[in-house]
């Protein structure tokens, strides 16, 4: 009854408050909008896929020749023994990320808190300038600062501080983000309650910035860990765990760089898959952790001056 | 420590504002502003949008400062001691001139490290902390709400509790002077009432200073009003005063709802 009433008087509404006529135009929006719809799936299909290619690539490779005994075993003769290399993959990358997260955290908060306005854009300009740098120039700057200024020779000490360095600025800026972040009301109400500038960093700002200083150095982790130039340029290749700071070292990504071609003879390009492999899991891996501490963090900080 | 020495007879007045002007680059936000606040007094400031009620009451501690590029002229005298002298500690004047602002803003912490935030900054031993916190939650009128669950989060408070946990955390340190910018702008009619009355008591004590762009609100809890318009003290008077018989036609204006 309802549904004739309307239709019998549409004819006589002006044209205005008719609402099921459609223009070409709208017609052109509407078929615009669904259009978008089907497009994004399909895009993010196209990104997925390399992804997923390079996944499945690796792991075809990798998988069937991997074992316990490989992934452990020390032997600095056997060729398939990956032991030395992982233990001092993650060796370094907890020194360069201690020294990065260090560094980069008191950076950032002092951009962030302490600095004047002006002198922090120059130290933000600098840090991005430091991030854009290409991997390999990084590691000429270690080759040429540490290796030969501070005469430290091609060592374990120099890989790891010229890895650092190319953290650095992933570290820094996400904390510079997170405190610069915080709402302008926060700071003021922790300052109004008679806290000072260092007081206030400490017991209100770092806990609020701290599941993003988390991310910015599990990210600066997973960019660091997968990097071979800032490595290779200061170090030479070892067989054992580095014993001193100046030791040789052997790591993941040196024999991905040193067997893929050369293994095409020798036959352990498998090696380089193997440890391509090893490199993806740990990034893997550290992508959902920090997944994990934002969802966990993102809870618990609900609410803050909505 | 102190600037200055106390003239005798601070205790009719515990902040006294003279020839106050605060300028940004464009204009002046206050204009050779003055006047005196008496102890155990509730000043509510009031006027137009952008009549830079809330800038004053921000150089009163000193707040202005964060805000780069005001520049201040003038002085604000506490019990006698300018607070913009250079020997003056910005930290220790915003601790005996406690602030609350326009919407409530807790820390991600503890209703309790919420309330005790101020003391833990001056290092005071556990047993002063816990006596400080429950006699601030009470005056604050939050203290029956939250008794059995200190230990909650502060931000699982409603708003309206969490503004009054903002008042509790001024409190806390025992300031003599608390200044409370538009406390209840962000909050519906019976939260706006509860932090109304917990004012009410508090000026037994205290000096208030209120930020609010109600009229009924001033009428309400009020005792004097002090009605700004372009950065100019119009006039000030007891509350019934200004708002039956305001010798300025501003002042008629305004508390009449007529504003061009």
């Amino acid at each position: 009854m309802a549904a004739a009433t309307v239709r019998s008087a549409s004819p006589a509404l002006p044209p205005d408050d008719v609402l099921t006529r459609s223009s070409g135009r709208l017609r052109w929006r509407t078929g615009f909008d669904s259009a978008i719809g089907w497009l994004l799936p399909l895009l993010f299909v196209v990104a997925l896929y390399p992804i997923l290619e390079l996944v499945y690539y690796i792991s075809v490779q990798a998988v069937p020749t991997l074992s316990w005994t490989v992934l452990t075993s020390t032997n600095p003769v056997a060729v398939d023994a990956l032991g030395v290399p992982i233990i001092t993959t993650f060796e370094i990358m907890a020194l360069a990320t201690a020294i990065a997260s260090g560094l980069g955290a008191l950076g950032g908060i002092a951009t962030a808190e302490f600095l004047p306005d002006q002198a922090a854009e120059v130290v933000r300009a600098s840090a991005n300038m430091l991030a854009g740098a290409p991997s390999v120039v990084v590691g000429y700057f270690g080759y040429i600062a540490f290796v030969l200024y501070f005469g430290w020779g091609l060592s374990y000490i120099a890989g790891v501080v010229t890895l650092s360095f190319f953290m650095l600025p992933y570290v820094f800026r996400t904390v510079d983000l997170a405190f610069t972040s915080i709402p302008r009301p926060i700071r003021e109400a922790a300052l109004g309650s008679g806290a000072g500038p260092s007081q206030y960093v400490l017991r209100v700002g770092t806990p609020i910035a701290f599941p993003q200083i988390l991310n910015g150095i599990f990210l600066a982790m997973a960019i660091g860990v997968g990097e071979t130039a800032p490595l290779v340029l200061t170090t030479t290749h070892g067989v054992l765990v580095p014993q001193s700071i100046y030791s040789p070292v052997s790591f993941l990504t040196a024999l991905i760089w040193s067997d893929f071609d050369a293994g095409k003879v020798s036959g352990l390009q498998v090696v380089a898959f193997q440890c391509a492999f090893l490199l993806m899991i740990v990034v893997i891996a550290l992508n959902i952790v920090v997944r994990v501490i934002s969802a966990r963090y993102r809870k618990r900080l609900e609410g803050l001056y909505q | 420590m102190t600037a200055t020495p106390a003239p005798s007879g601070w205790e009719d007045v515990v902040l006294s504002v003279r020839d106050l002007t605060v300028s940004s680059k464009e204009r002046k936000l206050i204009d050779r502003l003055s006047l005196d606040f008496p102890p155990r007094s509730l000043t509510a400031v009031i006027g137009p949008s952008g009549c830079g009620k809330t800038t004053f009451v921000r150089t009163l501690n000193r707040m202005t400062e964060l805000t780069p590029g005001l520049k201040i002229s003038g002085s604000v005298l506490y019990l006698g001691q300018e607070i913009y002298s250079r020997e003056v500690n910005p930290v220790l004047v915003r601790r005996r001139i406690g602030m609350v602002f326009q919407r409530p803003t807790v820390f991600p912490k503890s209703i309790f490290e919420n309330a005790a935030f101020g003391l833990r900054l001056i290092n005071e031993d556990e047993g002063a902390i816990d006596r400080a916190v429950t006699d601030a939650l009470q005056r604050a009128g939050l203290w029956d709400e939250v008794k059995d669950d200190l230990d909650r989060p502060a931000l699982s408070l409603s708003g309206g509790q969490q503004q009054r946990l903002c008042i509790a955390r001024a409190l806390a340190t025992r300031p003599r002077v608390i200044l409370l910018d538009e406390p209840t702008s962000a909050l519906d009619p019976a939260a706006t009432q509860r932090v109304e009355s917990t004012m009410q008591h508090l000026k037994e004590d205290h000096v208030l200073i209120l930020v609010t762009h109600n009229v009924g609100q001033a009428a309400r809890v009020s005792d004097r009003i002090a009605f700004l318009h372009s950065g100019r003290l119009i006039e000030v008077g007891p509350t019934p005063e200004i708002l039956e018989r305001p010798r300025e036609a501003l002042t008629q204006q305004f508390i009449t709802g007529r504003f061009a």
